[in-house]
């Protein structure tokens, strides 16, 4: 048991935590909490303290404590209101963003809109707890319309900007091409810490997916044109 | 039915000059004062619907449930909840909700209600974790939920109070507000991600925000009978589905990182008034 703790205390010391022998004004029992930063509980209640079901299998093959553990990215956004990136960071991330990114060998080439319609609608895929989402019977959706208003027959979110008439407004140059599949695939290449999901990165969407919501975004057809 | 019990009361309680002036307010007055002051809020008059029909709410079923069990006595020891200490001396109900989540001494951690109703669940009445007064959490009838929405119901209008005078009230407080910034998961989501600012909205829903304490008193006001549920839910169901959204996996109804987050939140809405039970999509 107390050895389970010190595997926790050593995660916890890169983030100053002296842990304690004594178990003063504990929160369960088992580890001191009092000589501890706010960030170093943190981590130790989402990843050690048994307050996450971190066992549970993933969609994606893994366990549910990948879930938590923060990649660079993650950390380096996790700003606390009136905190600010700094101009180092924000390059780093802008250019770690960029590198991330995979280009379709065969360039740019619209797919179907009517799917991307029906993906950018869609916010199915990867929940987990009770009621997990199962990729087997329905598709991975891209959450697109939670924070954006695209077409106007579907009402969508107001946290992203509004997408009404993008390829009639923009052009379907292939600069814009590579633009719109650069901010689906990783938005950070363009805006450091944005809170859109880095769909390619991440493996949320594919190429495809990807270029069939660059049709619904761009086809002169699509109801977002109309 | 219960308005005209409770109109009663209050009336009862000015003829006796009782202290509370809180006491003499329904929900749907509370909500509807807030709305006064503060006009300009989408999130608070979103749903003039909810509004009206926050005198049948659901949720006063719930209530009166919590409320024949909170007397009962149950459990291997065969006692009932009156002599729990929720705060405010053993058995004091009045405004104990607004003042959670603190630090008991006897239990010597801070605990949220969840949590000091499955302390009292096990000091008091002997269960324990595997019976199913405390292992089921959620659920329109499971206990905890319908206890809670009696003693919240005792704390409905007053301002939450949480207390940080305790380094370990401070310390959990602090803490959740990190976790609330802290980023993870296949999206990428804190909880900033959604209600850093008020009045955006996901879809249609108008999302509340965590630095506009009128909103979040009003958004942290459980537990509420969830439309969209057919269910009464608690503040910590209402966490576990954030997390949901969120990609992340379960968090346990008064485990230390719901008690962390749910410090932060009810700090966040302190001073303005809690609408309980609530009414919710
Ligand atoms: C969690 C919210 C969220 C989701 C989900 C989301 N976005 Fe965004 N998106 C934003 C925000 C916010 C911005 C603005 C960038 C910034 O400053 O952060 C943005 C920017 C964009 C831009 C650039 C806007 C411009 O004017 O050039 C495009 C294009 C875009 N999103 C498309 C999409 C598509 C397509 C999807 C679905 C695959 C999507 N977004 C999903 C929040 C989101
Ligand atoms: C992806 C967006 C998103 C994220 C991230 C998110 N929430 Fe929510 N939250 C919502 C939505 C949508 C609602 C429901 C609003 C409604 O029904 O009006 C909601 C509701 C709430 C409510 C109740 C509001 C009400 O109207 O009763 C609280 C409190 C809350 N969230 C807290 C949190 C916390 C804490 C976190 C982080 C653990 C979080 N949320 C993360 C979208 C989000």
């Amino acid at each position: 048991m107390f050895k389970k703790n010190l595997v926790a205390a050593s995660i916890l010391a890169a983030t100053s935590l002296l842990l304690t022998g004594g178990c003063a004004a504990t929160n369960t029992g088992k580890v001191d909490y009092s000589k501890m930063t706010p960030e170093a509980l943190a981590e130790y209640l989402t990843l050690e303290s048994g307050s996450f079901d971190l066992d549970q299998p993933t969609q994606e093959g893994t366990t549910a404590r990948s879930r938590v553990v923060q990649d660079d990215l993650q950390k380096a956004c996790s700003l606390k209101k009136g905190q600010e990136l700094d101009d180092q960071t924000r390059a780093k991330i802008m250019a770690d963003a960029a590198a991330s990114i995979k280009y379709p060998a065969g360039g740019f080439k619209l797919g179907d809109w009517k799917r991307g319609r029906e993906l950018a609608w869609s916010g199915f895929g990867f929940r987990l707890g009770n009621n997990p989402d199962n990729h087997k019977t329905r598709e991975v959706g891209a959450n697109c319309y939670n924070c954006h208003q695209i077409a106007t027959d579907r009402t969508g979110g107001t946290l992203g900007t509004v997408l009404t008439g993008y390829g009639k407004l923009r052009g379907n140059s292939e600069d814009m091409l590579k633009y719109t599949y650069e901010v689906i695939y990783n938005p950070h290449t363009y805006y450091a810490c944005t809170i859109m999901p880095r769909s390619g990165t991440k493996n949320i969407l594919s190429q495809k997916d990807i270029l069939d919501i660059m049709a619904y975004l761009f086809d002169p057809n699509s109801p977002v044109n109309k | 039915m219960f308005k005209r019990t409770l109109s009663s009361l209050s009336a009862a309680l000015v003829a006796f000059g009782a202290s509370s002036v809180y006491s003499a307010q329904l929900p749907e007055e509370v909500m509807e004062e807030l709305i006064a002051k503060n006009p300009d809020s989408t999130y608070l008059v979103q749903s003039p619907q909810n509004l009206m029909m926050m005198p049948d709410n659901p949720a006063w079923d719930s209530v009166e449930a919590g409320e024949k069990l909170f007397r009962q006595p149950r459990g291997p020891k065969n006692a009932s909840l009156e002599k729990c200490d929720f705060g405010k001396g053993p058995g004091v109900l009045e405004g104990a909700y607004v003042e959670l989540p603190r630090y008991f001494a006897d239990a010597g951690k801070v605990m949220d209600i969840q949590a000091r109703l499955e302390y009292c669940m096990k000091t008091l009445q002997g269960f324990t974790d595997q019976d199913p007064a405390i292992k089921v959490k959620h659920g329109h009838t499971a206990d905890t939920t319908v206890l809670q929405a009696y003693i919240a119901s005792k704390s409905n209008g007053m301002p939450w109070n949480p207390p940080l005078n305790h380094p370990m009230e401070k310390l959990m407080r602090d803490t959740g507000e990190v976790m609330f910034y802290r980023r993870s998961g296949n999206m990428d989501f804190n909880c900033a991600a959604c209600h850093s600012q008020t009045g955006q909205r996901i879809r249609a829903s108008v999302l509340p925000g965590v630095s506009d304490p009128a909103d979040w008193s009003k958004a942290i006001s459980w537990p509420a009978y969830r439309f969209s549920h057919e269910a009464t839910r608690s503040s910590s169901h209402r966490l576990y589905d954030c997390y949901w959204q969120m990609r992340y996996p379960n968090v346990t109804a008064g485990s230390d990182a719901s008690i962390a987050v749910i410090s932060f939140w009810t700090d966040a809405a302190r001073g303005q008034p809690a609408i309980l039970p609530d009414l919710k999509r």
